[in-house]
């Protein structure tokens, strides 16, 4: 397998956590490029693609691509479009590598958008996969129903479920529920050829068994995903500030905490690795701003399942098929 | 498609590449495009499928011979089909 392309400078913990966490992939036999500066700290022996400029996260994504043709994410996107890599990764700027992607990568064949898709732990049973969580603020009927022939694909992939649930995030289950662009989404949903779709879901259903994929615009997406995220945070903070508050409390504290560490981890960001933009032409995950080494790691096992899985060539067929 | 180096670039020929790399993009006929298009209202082009636009264009015409630099702060002002045919015409007789 091609090496995966390693942004070395993207995210608030690079290079150091980035660096470190492409070290440990490798040690797990993952093949590994970086994409940095030549005086890179402690690649040791891993290969470099250089590259002299960074795109900030607070530069504008598509302009920031379009300035900084050295940058390490053009770079990384660069070397999966040239046959160098089979994948990259970054935590930089979200926007700016989802821009370097389409822009040096393009887009699968027929697809209109590509969109960023997320995994929401889920207890007891496999996670369920929402897109689109932030590249389209906006987006028309037919491009959900893309959403949905990727996201299945992915939730195939990754987690190994057969012939997913697929479900459009509205404000009701009934089908007339919803503003113009779910009602439209709906009836075209229904009438796609190989999608199992269930009809609307509700925002408290991503954290059930109910369904293994939601489809969403990016504006809606991104709100329930933030909003999850510190909603987990806030239950998690006082959970733990209940049993803390009482003394009485610690033999108890001591015997839930295995159960609730294994929980905490269940709800770790760091866990799920990052998130994957469907629709382009390449394998390209985009991490959290604050990743850790743990978590790179884990992003780079998702980029190397999906390359094994021969994901985007599934999603390609997935879209011809239904042109 | 190869670009053909040989036919000289009048606005026709750029109202052509134009139209067929947004159809590209947009996934669109190019028959469905026309100049008095607006990008926005009447393509649903998003600020990023500009930017595709304008990267494919510069790639377009370098294999055509034609080196071509789309500033970032006239896309502002391309709000229709028109308007970046006229802009490219410009340039490329200025090139």
């Amino acid at each position: 397998m091609l090496p995966i392309a390693v942004d070395a400078m993207g995210g608030d913990k690079a290079p150091g956590e980035i660096v470190a966490g492409a070290r440990h992939a490798a040690e797990l036999g993952i093949p590994i490029v970086l994409v940095g500066p030549e005086d890179l700290d402690g690649r040791g022996d891993l290969d470099l693609i250089i590259a002299t400029e960074v795109i900030e996260m607070d530069d504008d994504p598509a302009g920031g691509v379009r300035r900084k043709k050295d940058s390490t994410l053009v770079r990384a996107a660069e070397a999966v479009r040239d046959g160098k890599a089979s994948a990259m990764i970054s935590a930089g700027n979200t926007g700016a590598t989802m821009a370097a992607a389409l822009l040096r990568m393009g887009r699968i064949k027929g697809v209109n958008r590509p969109a960023i898709a997320t995994v929401i732990p889920v207890p007891g049973s496999t996670p369920t996969v929402m897109l689109d969580s932030g590249a389209n603020a906006e987006v028309q009927p037919e491009w959900l129903v893309q959403f949905a022939q990727m996201g299945a694909v992915y939730a195939t992939d990754r987690f190994g479920i057969q012939n997913p649930k697929v479900g459009l995030l509205s404000i009701g289950e009934e089908p007339g529920k919803g503003d113009q662009l779910r009602k439209e989404a709906f009836s075209l949903l229904e009438g796609a050829p190989g999608i199992n779709f269930i009809g609307n879901v509700e925002g408290r259903d991503l954290m059930k068994d109910r369904v293994d994929v939601v489809v969403t615009d990016g504006f809606t997406g991104n709100v329930v995903l933030k909003t999850l995220e510190g909603a987990l945070r806030g239950v998690i903070t006082a959970l733990f500030d209940a049993l803390g508050s009482d003394p009485a409390n610690q033999p108890h504290t001591d015997a839930l905490m295995p159960s609730l560490l294994s929980l905490y981890e269940m709800f770790d960001p760091d866990t799920y690795g990052g998130a994957i933009l469907l629709g382009v032409d390449g394998v390209c995950i985009i991490s959290h701003g604050s990743t850790s080494a743990k978590a790179m790691v884990n992003g780079i096992k998702i980029a190397q399942e999906m390359v094994s899985a021969g994901m985007v060539e599934q999603i390609r067929n997935a879209i011809a098929a239904n042109a | 498609m190869p670009a053909d180096t040989d036919t000289p670039l009048d606005r026709k020929a750029v109202f052509a590449i134009v139209r067929d790399n947004l159809a590209e993009i947009l996934e669109r006929e190019p028959g469905t495009i026309a100049e008095g298009q607006s990008f926005s209202d009447d393509l649903e082009a998003d600020s990023l499928a500009l930017i595709e636009l304008v990267e494919a264009l510069e790639e377009d015409l370098a294999e055509r011979s034609v080196e071509l630099r789309i500033e970032d702060e006239d896309l502002e002002d391309l709000k229709t089909v028109r308007d970046a045919v006229d802009y490219v015409y410009a340039r490329v007789q200025e090139a």
